[in-house]
């Protein structure tokens, strides 16, 4: 990539802006702010590519910050950068702030320059193709939830013009994936008793089209941090499932597929961090031979 | 009620007495062996009870000068207390007790009666009563003192969650207070590294032009060869760097030295001393405790610090330290926005003075009086036990000290703590119950 993108750091610790400014500067234009607000004010001002933000501040924190930037600039890529686990944080950074990652203090040099030029030049190829919400066929509907209530608030709020798909067993659910043109999967990461989060983050990685809504009693931190770093969920809700929320969630999901599919591109903004632990092995072969069908039938 | 404390347990059978029967033939009932326990013998008219003849009124009519003589003869009823003191025998043995003491006019000398539905039972000595209700009331007493203990060690657990719960989060403040620090220290010492491999190759190119040029068999070609590659690699480098290195170790520095000094504080506050330390100055734990809250005060609220010149005294640091960082994490969590926080220590009399005041949105009246209360709070579930202040007044109190509030609405609210200069006098109880 020729062109330099330019990249804002926000932290309330000069001294973090000073060494993230020295490890990118060769490579990038680098703004830094130790206020939120101003960060939001840059974001509106220069075209800034990636933004990596620290959570807790002590006017505004950084899910709000990413929250705001994404208003005013939605096709910058949006990380969160923290030394604090905290668990509403990590939710809201999910729904609120839809951000390409989650990083944690300390981090390693060489892997932030990794993520944050992976998403500067993801940011790059798409600064001209800016996703418009165009309207378009509803895109289909994957339940995989053993909770009969799902799919039933699921299939009231999609009416009669949403194929809505239920399955409470993986096999079958990507079975339904391969030959169906599913846009939204709505499910638990815990099926029949079995942790299906590997199962959630290679669906996403095989197919970056089809957005996530995770519903989940479940919340652990270091489970939801991989789900935003290895499978890029799209909204992350708590059970038991509330309409309201379940609903919005469904309708940005649907706009944001439409926009992805004027744009095929935009899907790369999900590319999802290569699990270096590779749990895919934990997948059975008909599950990797659906998987492999699905990137076939992308790519054709 | 139950059987133990009822009077029937303490019957002792006795025989009636006819009311006809001569003074001289009782006289011989009372030298049978067989009724030797017993002070007095009832006199019934059928199993109605209608007096009571004692072992002492006989002896003193009889021991008269001729006293069988003149009283042998009669029935018993001319010298018996025809007003004996009767007791249902389902009575409990404190009412008992108490009617025997108002009525029983010769308790050392004299029993009493037991009915039960009005007839005759049997008789009642006082002693036994006594012994009956000294074993009710030792039986009470370790009731009430097992009570007390289960108490005692439930309050125990209170304070200990309490204390795991501030802990946790300020462990978890702190956890985050130290990852700062060690992100960026960790970053540069990765660039430092990297640094310093950019820097070795160009050492490497200088040495080697510097041994072409020294070199006499050096040919043209040789020179240009390493002039060549330094050229490069001083192109690669970045001139900024050179500069930014000692900054870049003045912050690495810094950074290890704010990671030493949170360790350290949270070792201060953590430690488990159930003996009272000596020699403790109370203006270090106040630091201390602001270094730990800093998580909540952050750049939001400012704090100042007046402190005095603070005689060292003898006292549980670790506990004061808990009642400060509470009273300062309440003082924070009070201020909506930027604000102040006040500490102020001084010396007056026998005691020292530690102020927190705030300018937070103060405390209303009416909530005011309950503030020490177990379990009062007024924060939203979760963020506190409502047991912060309850255990910062019983900690402080255990050190002989007190803790006054003073409060304005909108304006701001004062915590006043007094310690007793002369060692806080801390029994050693009190110090097993507050470890």
């Amino acid at each position: 990539m020729s062109e330099k993108a330019n990249i804002l750091f926000v932290d309330d610790e000069e001294r973090v802006l000073r060494s993230l400014e020295m490890l990118f500067r060769n490579r990038f234009k680098v703004y830094t702010t130790v206020d939120g607000n101003q960060a939001v004010d840059i974001c509106r001002r220069e075209r800034i590519h990636v933004v990596v933000s620290d959570q807790r501040m002590p006017a505004v924190t950084g899910v709000e910050v990413l929250r705001r930037v994404r208003e005013v600039s939605p096709n910058t890529m949006r990380l969160l950068l923290t030394g604090y686990s905290d668990l509403e944080a990590i939710v809201n950074s999910v729904n609120e702030g839809e951000i390409f990652r989650y990083l944690t203090k300390p981090w390693s040099a060489k892997e932030i320059t990794n993520t944050v030029n992976q998403a500067a030049d993801i940011a790059l190829s798409l600064e001209h193709e800016a996703g418009t919400d165009t309207g378009g066929a509803a895109p289909g509907v994957l339940v995989i939830d053993e909770d009969p209530t799902v799919v039933e608030m699921v299939k009231a709020i999609c009416g009669k013009d949403r194929a809505v798909n239920w399955s409470v067993d993986l096999d079958e659910a990507f079975e339904t994936l391969a030959a169906n043109d599913i846009a939204i999967v709505v499910c638990d990461i815990r099926l029949r008793g079995r942790d299906i989060s590997a199962a959630v983050k290679a669906l996403k990685e095989s197919n970056p089209m089809v957005l996530t809504i995770v519903q989940t009693q479940l919340q652990d931190v270091e489970t939801l941090r991989s789900l935003i770093n290895h499978g890029q969920i799209y909204r992350f809700l708590p059970k038991p499932a509330r309409r309201g929320l379940l609903e919005m969630s469904l309708e940005a999901a649907s706009r944001r597929h439409v926009a992805m599919k004027a744009v095929p591109r935009l899907a790369s903004r999900y590319q999802v961090e290569k699990n270096e632990q590779a749990p895919v092995v934990a997948l059975s072969n008909r599950l990797l031979g659906y998987l492999d069908k699905m990137r076939q039938g992308r790519s054709s | 009620m139950s059987e133990q404390t009822q009077l029937r347990h303490l019957v002792m059978s006795a025989p009636g007495i006819p009311p006809h029967l001569l003074v001289s033939d009782v006289a011989d009932l009372f030298m049978d062996e067989t009724h030797g326990k017993l002070l007095s013998l009832p006199v019934l008219d059928g199993d109605r009870p209608v007096g009571v003849i004692s072992r002492a009124r006989m002896q003193q009519v009889l021991f008269r000068q001729y006293g069988r003589e003149i009283f042998g003869k009669k029935p018993v009823t001319a010298i018996m207390n025809s007003a004996p003191v009767v007791i249902e025998s389902d009575v409990a043995l404190n009412e008992a007790s108490k009617t025997v003491t108002e009525r029983l006019k010769f308790p050392v000398t004299e029993d009493f009666i037991i009915t039960e539905g009005g007839r005759y039972v049997g008789m009642g000595a006082v002693m036994h009563l006594l012994n009956a209700m000294e074993a009710q009331l030792a039986q009470q007493t370790a009731d009430l003192d097992t009570a007390y203990k289960q108490l005692k060690a439930s309050q125990l657990q209170l304070i200990q969650s309490e204390k795991m719960a501030s802990l946790g989060q300020m462990v978890a403040g702190v956890a985050h207070e130290i990852n700062t620090p060690l992100g960026y220290v960790k970053n540069n010492i990765e660039m430092m590294e990297m640094f310093f491999e950019g820097n070795r190759d160009f050492i490497g190119a200088c040495t080697a032009l510097a041994d072409v040029l020294l070199s006499p068999h050096s040919t043209e070609q040789d020179l240009q060869e390493k002039l060549g590659a330094l050229a490069t690699l001083r192109q690669g480098r970045d001139a900024g760097d050179d500069e930014d290195i000692p900054r870049l170790f003045a912050d690495t520095c810094f950074g290890i030295d704010q990671i030493s000094e949170l360790v350290q504080n949270l070792k201060n506050f953590s430690r488990l001393d159930r003996a009272a330390a000596a020699d403790v100055d109370l203006n270090e734990c106040l630091d201390s405790a602001v270094l730990l809250a800093r998580n909540v005060l952050k750049n939001r609220v400012e704090v100042v610090r007046q402190y005095g010149a603070l005689p060292r005294i003898s006292c549980m640091p670790s506990q004061l330290n808990q009642v400060f960082l509470n009273l300062l994490t309440n003082a924070a969590q009070a201020i909506e926005g930027p604000g102040r926080i006040l500490l102020k220590t001084e010396a007056e009399g026998d005691w020292l003075k530690v102020t927190v005041q705030d300018t937070g949105k103060g405390i209303p009246a009416e909530v005011l009086p309950r503030i020490f209360d177990p379990f009062f709070t007024t924060k939203p579930v979760g963020q506190g036990t409502g047991l912060g202040l309850s255990i910062s007044y019983q900690i402080v109190q255990q050190h002989g000290g007190d803790i006054r509030v003073t409060s304005q609405p909108a304006k701001g609210t004062r915590f006043t703590v007094r310690l007793p200069l002369a060692g806080a006098g801390i029994t050693q109880a009190s110090q097993g119950e507050a470890a």
